[in-house]
């Protein structure tokens, strides 16, 4: 049996890496900095993760407010339902992407209270913002409705749509066909969005500031990726449960010196930790993929349930949007346009195993991915996480198991099913039964091998 | 003049056995392309050859096969027409053109196409925006399609061929446009469930067939008397995909009248034609991308906010004041993030000229519909008391 914790009463997951403690204190020192940022009249945009406009912002001297973050620290202290049931109480379905319901059921009730902040807000609360910077063909839906309905209790806050579309992979045709079409649409997308910004915020693009956080986020970008490749280690020095803190500097600090460093020391303290044999685990069993899927913010702790069972997972699809620059077909040292350069890194980072996987009949680059980590990271089992609400990343995952196992090899695998933040579609007995049986699968498969 | 009972015999029998006629045609030699949404640029599938077919769902069968491949967070209509694919119920497909629409769509499209594995797939990679760079990109994207296409048939498609299907569509509409018209008199001449049924028959046969129904149906439907009888109110229906008359014949028999509609297939994809133009891809990504009104595309604000959401549902306004409507029914899927999230707007702005609104959720199913009796029956009486 279980009891349902109150927020208070949950134990502070463990993390294995000192890097990844380290992540609370900073998520809440940068939403600190957004109502100072408004206090001291800088202009503030709610903004989306991997959009590819971080340091356009940041070169611009504009405040990110991450909504997605926001919802989803609501989440993880158990506090967002208020959000969801206000959001639902303005006719706004329960089905939809439940980070965009409890941002608009803030909104609308901070608006009510013209502009107070809700009784006991987390972290200080959501402030109302100058711009609002969507971004369609990229990712979601709700990252283009998501702004436009929240207009309707903001009309006075202007929104952009970015559309940052990558080619799909199809067999009849070659990507290299079309990049240029692409990049060429995007490049307009993100000049659209400078100006955009100029006229709404009175600031000035400053291009060579741009063009040096361009640099920075390659670096970052590089980095990230060398210091995940480090978790291929026997025993991981780091899980997925850390990498759900670390998406914070990945997401949410791209194109930062703040961000870079914390890579840096990242990296470093992996190193150590490798050096001392040290892992997630001292006697590590089951080396698992998080598949993909985004987590229950509320249940991280289940992380640690894997780990009480032997099992961790030095890799995870989820959030981890980069890519080492240095492996794709492209010179970027031959492009001058810091908005060209953006686009190019985005699209190769969609189609970076294209190639490879026009080698293998039948297969998938979403495959192709899941085969690489599976090889790299010595992986025996995968688990995803179905989240009910969130289209984008949650439909295709069962039949990407399907054809994994089709055209590589039958390898166990388990589907999660909850939510992002909406605690209601949780249930921790069920999960853990299930992860429970997982393990077990695990363990007939290990020793039937031998 | 052709008037035997014919037009809406053919339609009963072509919803009744729906994609009949395009399994007599594949018979014939003919290569069926099956596309889902009102977003498949028809045009080009009609100038390569071909019969554009529309993949249609089944709210009266449950889903049983679609779950072993596809996540239940999807698009329930989605869902269902995945469904039927994969039980066979549409076995005569030799191609399936899947369009950008929305998350349901869009993250699905690998699951159909590795699932089905027809021989010929597509993607068409819509850009959200309406703005010019936008329609600038998605030229592009219907060219790569076009190429595709035409390596499918054997052959390249023509400006010529093009212009002729878009000649030919545009046509389609256009008796679309004067059958759906008919239900501007009081009472109106063909109900809303008559007109449903007649869209969901042209869905499944080729344009040149559909221009003659559609004839047909005109000519049968014209000369009925406008009979004077009970006063029903006349509802609009506004919603996303409806390619079942189900719940249309809900709203009819609890006492009403359904004289208009913003759906697909409906007025939303009807209504606007392609221009003709030089380069006959221009005329086609404008009618795509920039006129049809759909949730699904993100529309450039240039002016104030009241101008933006005239922008963005003035035609559900034309519709009300031209078709006389008394009350409007907002029908959302679950799952529909486009549409879901457009509710709280779309529905006071409705309000906002005196009409007044119900909002259902419905989950594409029989038994879901049948639940929405009870709150349909309380609105038109609310309509009724008005
Ligand atoms: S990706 Fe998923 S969770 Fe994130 S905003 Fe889109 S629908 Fe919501
Ligand atoms: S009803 Fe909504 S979710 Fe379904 S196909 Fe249409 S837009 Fe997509």
């Amino acid at each position: 049996m279980t009891e349902e914790k109150k927020p208070e009463e949950r134990k502070k997951r463990r993390t294995a890496t000192e890097a990844a403690g380290r992540v609370g204190s900073m998520t809440k020192a940068m939403l600190a900095n957004v109502p100072q940022a408004k206090g001291e009249g800088r202009p503030i945009a709610y903004s989306f993760i991997c959009c590819c406009y971080d340091e356009i912002i940041r070169a611009m001297d504009i405040t990110p407010h991450w909504v997605e973050n926001y919802a989803g620290i609501c989440g993880a202290k158990r506090d967002a339902q208020r959000f969801l049931e206000r959001a639902e109480a303005e006719n706004l379905s329960r089905s939809l992407c439940t980070y965009a319901l409890c941002g608009l059921g803030f909104d609308a009730w901070r608006e009510e209270l013209g502009g107070e902040m809700p009784p006991d807000a987390p972290w200080g609360g959501q402030v109302k913002p100058d711009v609002m910077l969507g971004s369609g063909q990229m990712l979601c839906d709700p990252r283009n409705k998501w702004f436009q309905a929240a207009q309707h209790y903001m009309p006075d806050v202007p929104t952009y749509d970015l559309n940052l579309p990558w080619p799909p992979y199809e067999e009849d045709y070659d990507y290299r066909e079309v990049q240029d079409d692409y990049v060429k649409y995007m490049v307009a997308q993100l000049r659209g969005l400078v100006e955009f910004l100029e006229r709404h915020t009175n600031r000035k693009m400053d291009w060579d500031r741009l063009s040096e956080l361009v640099d920075l986020t390659d670096r970052t970008w590089n980095l990230v990726h060398e210091a995940y490749e480090l978790r291929r280690a026997v025993p991981t020095p780091m899980g997925t449960g850390d990498a759900m803190n670390t998406m914070v500097p990945l997401s949410f600090m791209m194109g930062t010196q703040q961000g870079y460093d914390f890579f840096k020391e990242l990296y470093d303290e992996l190193q150590q930790k490798i050096a001392r044999k040290e892992g997630v685990i001292p006697d590590e069993k089951y080396r698992l993929l998080w598949g993909g899927g985004l987590p229950s913010w509320f249940a991280l702790t289940d992380f640690n349930y894997f780990n009480s069972k032997g099992a961790v997972f030095p890799a995870e699809t989820t959030y981890r949007m980069v890519e080492a620059l240095y492996n794709f077909d492209i010179d970027f040292a031959r492009i001058t346009d810091p908005l060209e350069h953006i686009a190019w890194r985005w699209l190769k980072f969609w189609t970076c195993r294209y190639d490879k996987t026009r080698q293998r009949p039948g297969s998938h680059p979403d495959v192709e991915r899941l085969i690489d980590y599976i090889e790299d990271y010595q992986i025996d089992g995968v688990v995803m996480h179905e989240a009910f609400s969130c289209r984008s990343w949650h439909v295709g995952l069962i039949w990407q198991l399907n054809l994994l196992k089709k055209i590589y090899r039958d390898i166990p695998s388990l589907v999660l099913e909850s939510d992002i933040i909406d605690i209601s579609s949780y249930n921790e007995a069920d999960t853990r039964a299930r992860i429970d049986a997982f393990i077990d699968t695990l363990e007939a498969v290990k020793s039937r091998a031998g | 003049m052709k008037v035997e009972a014919g037009g809406m015999a053919l339609v009963d029998k072509y919803c009744q056995d729906y994609g009949s006629r395009a399994r007599e045609l594949k018979g014939q030699g003919r290569k069926i392309i099956g596309g889902l949404c009102a977003y498949v640029p028809v045009e080009i599938i009609t100038a390569a050859g071909f019969v554009p077919f529309r993949i249609k769902g089944s709210v009266s069968e449950p889903i049983t096969r679609a779950d072993v491949e596809m996540e239940t967070i999807v698009c329930p209509l989605v869902r269902s027409c995945f469904d039927l694919a994969v039980k066979g119920r549409y076995e005569f497909l030799d191609g399936l053109v899947i369009p950008h629409a929305c998350d349901s769509i869009c993250r699905t499209y690998d699951v159909w196409k590795y699932t089905l594995g027809l021989p010929y797939s597509h993607f068409i990679n819509m850009p959200h925006s309406d703005n010019d760079t936008s329609l600038e990109f998605y030229k592009t994207v219907l060219n790569t399609f076009r190429k595709s296409l035409g390596k499918f048939a054997g052959r390249e498609i023509s400006d010529d061929s093009l212009l002729q299907a878009i000649k030919q569509h545009n046509e389609n509409r256009a008796r679309v446009r004067q059958l759906a018209g008919l239900r501007r008199s009081d009472p109106p001449l063909i109900s809303g469930e008559e007109l449903a049924r007649a869209l969901i028959a042209i869905m499944s046969i080729p344009v040149e067939e559909s221009i003659s129904l559609l004839g047909d149906v005109i000519a049968e439907v014209k000369p009925r008397a406008s009979a004077t009888g009970v006063e029903k109110p006349r509802i609009m229906v506004v919603g996303a995909q409806l390619d079942d008359d189900t719940f249309i014949r809900l709203i009819e028999d609890s006492g009403a009248w359904v004289v208009a509609d913003d759906l697909c297939p409906g007025t939303r994809e009807f209504w606007p034609d392609a221009d003709i133009t030089a380069d006959p891809i221009d005329g086609l990504a404008e009618r795509y991308l920039q006129k049809i009104k759909c949730a699904r595309t993100y529309r450039e604000q240039k002016g104030t906010y009241p101008e933006y959401l005239e922008e963005r549902f003035g035609h559900i306004g034309g519709f009300i004041r031209d078709f006389a409507v008394d009350g409007v029914i907002l029908y959302i899927y679950k799952y529909c993030d486009p549409f879901g999230f457009e509710v709280p707007a779309v529905k006071s702005y409705i309000e906002s000229l005196g009409t007044p609104v119900l909002y259902l959720e419905d989950e594409y199913s029989k038994s879901t519909i049948g639940r929405l009796r009870t709150r349909v029956q309380a609105f038109l009486e609310l309509l009724g008391a008005k």
